[in-house]
């Protein structure tokens, strides 16, 4: 019946049927006024898409390296060939001007010659480029034979090299087939050791030790100070931190791309002649059966036709889906880390308001004591020495950061302590607990949500100013702050590497700050004026 | 007023007995003690090492003595610098962090206040819009994002600053020290102008106000003299919570143009795992804080007669 109710046509002015609006209706109406806030939500939903959906995006992997491809600028014309040939003529044409080949007028010799000083060497490169350019054109230059063979090995290399990239490698395990990703350490363990033929003690021992030396190597690159008993000290203590979980983790890791490897090459030979006898066509995917009973699918593409929007980074790396995926790790930590820090805030903010006397003070006192740390630093802190992952990380910080939102849902709980409702529930022989997570926070969960969106920005901005002082994400995995961090030190050079995930960022830190702002004032109208 | 003040001076100590203590025993739980991995010593010589530096002691006793030693003002010596101690290393780069950090404050107050100001008496005109869109690129742009760009623009690209360097150090220029201080303020900036407006908005639709501006007075008698005063209140106690920002901040900055200060150290030692000067630095940053937090208390409490001095 209530449906045909709301139908019905008022007759006079004193009939009208009046339908309540809540607070919910209200506070949209009031959202989409605000077009800034609407703008705002719209970019951040584009954000947690493409975020969400990286698997899909036809990107290059994130972790996937080609050493030719270093530092490769950002280009939507030209493929990875194409500019590696370019760098290299930008080296030689300098090199031909150096030796008085290449001439110029006195005016941009001088001119050289202070970007040399300022070492500003990308205009350098783009100058002698350019006029090498044009002198090719007119005829009045041109390369050496041992210039122009190189070139042509080039662009031979250019043509035909290929880049063989193991989507997924399978293996008959226990009478089913196992993809290698999903297994554990004990299994792969043992899954190599069969495949090489050797014993699993030594095998163990070996990974053990490879594990070891890529700690040393990464202790070495923080310190370089430390030599002889000081350096072994900090490796066994960096062991110690990782844990026996932690070092298997690390040795799966090597051990799965040590079967990618060998997969590899097992297929190697045929895809080499499927490629010779021209029957393919690139880029071409394909599975092959190896006799060592592996099962690996692949792709091959020609390795200098791929196009970095992006360009590359110092290990040739294609930044964009670095980019996108490091959005992933970015937006997912604010995510996460707000919801936790929301649940441990409403859990002591709901004891403390509802419980009110004693409990209430000693808990609201511990509050204060931790707004006067100085939080920041007890997270680096954590960070430097429970290890540096994104478990530890976002532990760290959503256990810092519920201080303002339990004091937001004790003020809530309080005010609403003495509601009606509240007293019908209670006269009505209601727990404390359904009291509290039943009637009192449903109440205020809107409030609640609507000072979280303002916080994530917040988190997502921690956790970057942690990756960037490299505490917080650890390679190959990236975040916002760690591809910033990562491009700091080369960026008289490569500033495109410091621009785009800069401009990424704070594009979706504006969005996200202006829509919690539109949320905020269309919830609770009266608190335009405060910070 | 006084025992307010000398209430507070006490107050000040469990949290700094807190600080000390929790990071002592994060530090003591952490796996690995820093002598642990140097097996080529014989025993005698690690136990001699650990006799040294007390750590054959039972935890209790550590505690206890270096608690006595960090009320005497000894941090202990740095297990990585080795002839170094804490204290040395905090003396020598503490102060151009504090430097640093008084710069960034004084812009940000002297240009957050007075934007802030001139947007709320002239609403809704040019001169309000610039100094808040301003203010919310401040919010948005992480000071390790700032910091890097503004390297980029203006010693690369522009090259009106000298790239690294630090004015205290090595008879270095004064510019050196205005990138840093801007990219330092800029977040802090920000707040303090989008507070500034939205109180002086607030006073100055109040009754007093209304009341002055009936009896004639002059439009900047009021503002400077009458709606000043009550609209620096918010203002002042955030100035708390920027302290911290900025001691936090000015470790990305330290790192970013290369500031000899506290930053780098404090950053170091968590990578070395250089226990005492993790722990040195953090009780130094949380003892700066502290005043910073008991000095805009007192200055507040000046500020606002309603708030009792119980």
């Amino acid at each position: 019946m209530a449906i045909f109710k709301k139908k019905e046509i008022a007759k006079n002015e004193f009939d009208q049927v009046i339908v309540g609006t809540s607070l919910t209706k209200e506070a949209w109406k009031r959202l989409k006024k605000n077009r800034l806030a609407v703008v705002g939500g719209v970019i951040v939903i584009i954000y947690a898409i493409i975020a969400l959906c990286a698997d899909l995006l036809p990107i290059y992997p994130y972790d996937e390296a080609i050493t030719v491809h270093r530092n490769l600028r950002p280009s939507l014309t030209k493929t990875a060939g194409d500019l590696m040939l370019e760098q290299e003529m930008k080296n030689m044409f300098f090199q031909a001007w150096r030796q008085g080949r290449l001439e110029l007028s006195d005016q941009e010799d001088a001119q050289i010659e202070a970007w040399v000083k300022a070492s500003k060497t990308n205009d350098v490169w783009d100058l002698v480029y350019a006029r090498g350019m044009e002198a090719i054109e007119d005829g009045s230059f041109e390369w050496n034979s041992s210039e122009q063979s190189r070139i042509d090995r080039m662009l031979n290399q250019i043509a035909t090299e290929t880049q063989i990239t193991v989507n997924r490698v399978s293996v008959q395990y226990e009478g089913q087939t196992r993809n290698i990703e999903a297994m554990d350490y004990e299994e792969l363990r043992d899954l190599y050791a069969s495949l090489l033929g050797v014993e699993t003690d030594v095998l163990e021992e070996s990974l053990y030790n490879e594990v070891r030396s890529s700690v040393g190597n990464e202790v070495r690159a923080n310190d370089s100070t430390l030599s002889g008993d000081d350096l072994e000290a900090a490796i066994d203590m960096e062991m110690n931190a990782l844990g026996e979980a932690g070092i298997h983790d690390r040795a799966s890791t090597n051990v799965i791309g040590y079967i990618e490897q060998l997969a590899l090459r097992g297929a190697n030979s045929d895809v080499q002649a499927l490629i010779d006898s021209g029957s393919i066509e690139l880029p071409y995917e394909g599975t092959f059966d190896l006799s060592n009973g592996l099962h690996v699918e692949l792709e091959v593409s020609l390795m200098h036709q791929r196009r970095y929007i992006c360009g590359t980074d110092y290990l040739g790396r294609d930044l964009l889906s670095r980019i996108i995926y490091g959005s992933q790790i970015s937006i997912a930590i604010g995510i996460v880390g707000t919801v936790t820090s929301i649940f441990i805030g409403i859990l002591v903010g709901a004891l403390a308001g509802y419980l009110g006397g004693k409990v209430d003070y000693y808990l609201m006192r511990f509050v204060d004591i931790m707004y006067g740390l100085p939080y920041m630093l007890l997270v680096i802190i954590c960070m430097a020495i429970f290890g540096r992952n994104i478990i530890n990380l976002f532990f760290a910080l959503a256990l810092v950061s519920w201080l303002t939102i339990a004091r937001m849902v004790r003020g809530q709980i309080m005010s609403l302590k003495n509601q009606e409702y509240v007293e019908a529930a209670r006269s009505m022989g209601a727990s404390t607990m359904h009291i509290i997570f039943r009637h009192m926070i449903p109440n205020s969960l809107s409030i609640i949500i609507v000072y979280s969106t303002i916080r994530i920005p917040a988190f997502i901005m921690q956790e970057s100013f942690l990756s960037f002082l490299g505490l917080g994400v650890q390679a190959p995995y990236a975040s916002w702050g760690s591809l910033i961090g990562d491009a700091v030190s080369s960026m008289a050079l490569y500033p495109y590497k410091l621009i785009i995930p800069s401009i990424v960022m704070v594009v979706f830190l504006f969005s996200m700050n202006f829509f919690g702002d539109g949320l905020r004032d269309a919830f609770d109208p009266q608190s335009k004026n405060q910070l | 007023m006084t025992k307010y003040i000398i209430k507070r001076l006490i107050g000040m100590i469990p949290t700094l007995f807190i600080i000390v203590t929790l990071s002592f025993f994060i530090v003591r739980i952490a796996p690995g003690g820093p002598f642990d991995g140097e097996r080529a010593l014989p025993e005698a010589v690690k136990r001699n090492i650990e006799a040294k530096y007390h750590m054959d002691e039972t935890l209790l006793m550590q505690y206890g003595r270096y608690m006595f030693d960090v009320v005497r003002g000894d941090l202990g010596p740095s297990y990585k610098y080795k002839d170094y101690d804490v204290n040395t290393l905090i003396g020598v780069s503490l102060p151009n962090s504090i430097v640093l950090g008084s710069f960034a404050m004084v812009v940000a107050l002297i240009f957050g206040i007075s934007l802030g100001t001139l947007a709320a008496v002239k609403q809704n005109t040019i001169l309000d819009y610039f100094p808040m869109i301003l203010a919310s690129f401040g919010l948005s742009i992480p000071l390790f994002v700032f910091a890097p760009l503004l390297q980029q623009i203006f010693c690369m690209w522009l090259g009106w600053f000298p790239t690294t360097g630090w004015f205290m150090n090595n008879n270095a220029p004064l510019r050196t020290a205005v990138l840093p201080t801007i990219a330092l303020s800029f977040a802090y900036y920000a707040d303090i102008a989008r507070l500034t407006r939205s109180s002086m908005v607030e006073t100055l639709r109040s009754d007093y106000i209304r009341t002055a501006r009936a009896k004639g007075m002059k439009n900047s008698t009021i503002v400077f003299k009458h709606a000043m005063k009550g609209a620096m209140l918010p203002v002042v106690s955030y100035l708390g919570p920027a302290f911290a920002g900025i001691l936090t901040g000015s470790i990305v900055v330290e790192q970013v143009f290369l500031v000899p200060g506290l930053g780098k150290f404090f950053v170091q030692s968590s990578f070395n795992r250089d226990y005492t000067l993790i722990v040195g630095v953090v009780i130094v940053y949380s003892a700066i804080l502290i005043i910073m937090n008991f000095i805009v208390d007192i200055v507040y409490a000046f500020l606002d007669p309603r708030i009792s001095y119980k």
